[in-house]
């Protein structure tokens, strides 16, 4: 039970370390969306719960992704370990460099504003849920290394358990967002939660080195 | 505010291109509300004796305590000599008008006492500084003040101090060091970290040590370090109900407590924080003469930071007399003084109220300054309400440190053994 507690506490833990960054990338764009709209705390509430609605569809298709990865690939606990403990390290090296040095366009949401005017133009769609939807599909190193551990769990309701707890990890800084001007400094916040990332990268190469040396011994 | 000398965009230590005073003229203040044109100056004698004297019963009192003057000259001497240096300080201080110069002897020797008297008394208690899974059962982890934020969330959402010390009774109860800390916040605000802080005077120490610094620019950006790290670990705090900090990442464990190692869970722990106080504490404080500790790290400084808008005291810059010459900027030991903060007149939220930039400013611009009050008015009255609880707290903090630390060093000088 503990055990179970702890994997629901680690993937909302990744997911609230680097949502702060995601606030950062969408805010820009669903901020100037809800003013643009202008209709009330409960109309805003409303077209956030649809923006997320979007983007917690886009993760649960990443979980069984990630899901069917891990079952075709890795079939043998101490190769998953190995495998995994390869991949939790380089991930977390990644995280790392994304959180402590400037790398860009690592998310997919940097680019939606285009793609959206794009397809707004040519289809009738539901605007903030593709956005959602966009934004969900992005591989930044957090995403990545959710992906990595939901890969690693067992059976596909536990990779979905991990991304649904990640996306809510990451949502939650998504809460104020229909009582606007509460995130001002987009910069600061930005700067603040990919440090953030780049400390929780570190936690997570420790977790790769236990992981592989574990791995190994059972070789 | 004059727009003379060009800014830079980063942080960098070093020699500021102060332009030549041209006040040659001005003669120095000498009453408690006299504004000046020219840095920190000295007060009447007479006045400056009055003024300390508030103080010196206190230290009186408070080193005293209820049991009047020890008998014992292992006692007694400790006692006189903190009793001494604490109010000559504080003279010096009012008498000079320089804040930060004798702020930092105090604080320096206030660390070093912590540290020699909590390893003493460690060693005496326990025989070791390594801390035992069963003392760790018994409650026997003194709570410190680096703790707190990670212990708000899991004590509101599940009335449990997440830290393995006691709630009320025995040395650094939970219940004491959080009403230090509210006295602390409600007084100084983040000049906790300048005036309380146990921690903060050893690299305060290490950073005074070169005359120049070698590393000259730092970036902005990881001057938020330490509110990634506050935002780190509050959430895996809150989630794992374990003091995360306190377990991976204090750096002042080197110098005070730790876990034995008996696992490698504990063996890269005991690596990390080590390597941290080395970094942190010592080696780039000496190379950059910034307090790189308290100014890009401690999420406890980032957490006392937002205290700051609370405290009825921040330090401001006079935009009339300022004359850009960057040399607050250039100095200010925790980061918090940039171009941006200057142009508003005043600090970033970060300010540790340490008097440097005061003490520096040639153009005696920069002053303390009580919150809803002009900032031309009464610069020294204000800076003299600040030094108050300011040094008040020092020495009430650090003056039993000290003292400890001194029948210590007697202990070792008269009987050849620190312990009993």
């Amino acid at each position: 039970m503990k055990q179970g507690i702890m994997y629901e506490m680690e993937a909302f833990l990744l997911g609230f370390s680097s949502g702060t960054v995601c606030l950062a990338y969408c805010a820009p764009v669903l901020v100037p969306f809800l003013l643009g709209e202008g209709q009330g705390i409960r109309r805003n509430a409303l077209l956030l719960a649809e923006f997320l609605l979007g983007r917690l569809t886009g993760y649960l298709i990443f979980a069984v992704f990630a899901w069917a990865v891990g079952l075709v690939l890795f079939p043998t606990l101490a190769w998953r370990q190995v495998i995994f403990g390869v991949a939790y390290v380089l991930l977390s090296v990644l995280l790392v460099l994304y959180g402590f040095f400037n790398l860009k366009n690592w998310c997919a949401g940097e680019r939606a504003p285009h793609f959206l005017n794009r397809l707004t133009n040519k289809w009738p769609v539901r605007l903030p849920l593709t956005l959602g939807l966009l934004t969900g599909f992005n591989l930044c190193p957090p995403f990545l290394l959710a992906l990595t551990r939901a890969a690693n769990s067992i059976g596909i309701l536990g990779s979905v358990r991990f991304f649904v707890f990640f996306f809510l990890g990451t949502a939650i800084y998504f809460l104020p967002m229909p009582f606007l001007g509460a995130f001002r400094s987009f910069r600061i916040l930005r700067t603040v939660g990919r440090l953030a990332c780049g400390i929780m990268g570190i936690y997570y190469f420790y977790l790769g080195i236990v992981m592989l040396h574990g791995g190994m011994r059972q070789l | 505010m004059n727009q003379g000398t060009p800014r830079s965009d980063t942080h960098s230590a070093g020699e500021a291109t102060a332009k030549p005073r041209s006040d040659s003229g001005a003669r120095p203040a000498t009453g408690m509300g006299a504004g000046s044109d020219a840095p920190p100056s000295r007060r009447n004698l007479g006045k400056a004796i009055l003024l300390s004297l508030p103080l010196l019963l206190l230290t009186a009192m408070m080193l005293m305590g209820q049991g009047g003057l020890p008998k014992n000259s292992l006692y007694l001497i400790p006692l006189i000599v903190t009793f001494l240096f604490t109010n000559t300080l504080f003279f010096l201080m009012v008498y000079t008008g320089r804040t930060d110069r004798y702020r930092a002897v105090f604080f320096v020797t206030m660390a070093v006492g912590f540290v020699i008297t909590f390893i003493a008394n460690l060693l005496e208690a326990r025989g070791s500084m390594a801390l035992s899974a069963a003392n760790v059962v018994k409650g026997e982890t003194p709570f410190c003040h680096m703790v707190i934020p990670m212990t708000l969330i899991p004590a509101a959402l599940t009335r449990t101090i997440i830290f393995p010390g006691r709630i009320l009774g025995g040395f650094a109860d939970v219940a004491t060091m959080f009403g230090i800390w509210i006295g602390a916040t409600l007084t100084l605000g983040r000049g906790f970290c300048s005036w309380g802080c146990f921690f903060g005077g050893l690299e305060d120490g290490f950073s005074r040590i070169r005359r120049k610094p070698l590393v000259r620019k730092i970036g902005e950006k990881w001057t938020y370090l330490p509110y990634a790290v506050l935002v780190a670990i509050v959430v895996i705090a809150a989630l794992t109900l374990s003091p995360t900090y306190c377990e991976w990442l204090c750096p002042f464990k080197t110098v005070t407590e730790f876990a034995a190692v008996t696992s490698f869970k504990v063996l890269v722990q005991t690596v990390m924080f080590v390597s941290l106080f080395a970094g942190l504490v010592v080696v780039l404080p000496i190379l950059t003469k910034r307090r790189t500790q308290c100014g890009l790290f401690c999420p406890m400084g980032a957490f006392q930071s937002f205290t700051n808008k609370v405290n009825a005291f921040d330090v401001r810059i006079d935009s009339e007399k300022c004359t850009d010459c960057t040399r607050c900027v250039n100095v200010c030991p925790t980061f918090s003084m940039d171009d941006a903060s200057v142009s508003r007149g005043g600090t970033r939220i970060s300010c540790t109220k340490c008097g440097k930039c005061v003490d520096e400013c040639p153009k005696g611009a920069i002053s303390f300054h009580v919150k809803g009050t002009p900032i031309r008015s009464s610069t020294g009255k204000a800076r003299m309400l600040f030094l108050y609880p300011g040094f008040v707290f020092l020495a009430v903090f650090g003056g039993g440190m000290i003292q400890g630390a001194l029948y210590r060093i007697l202990l070792l000088a008269t009987t050849g053994h620190m312990i009993k």
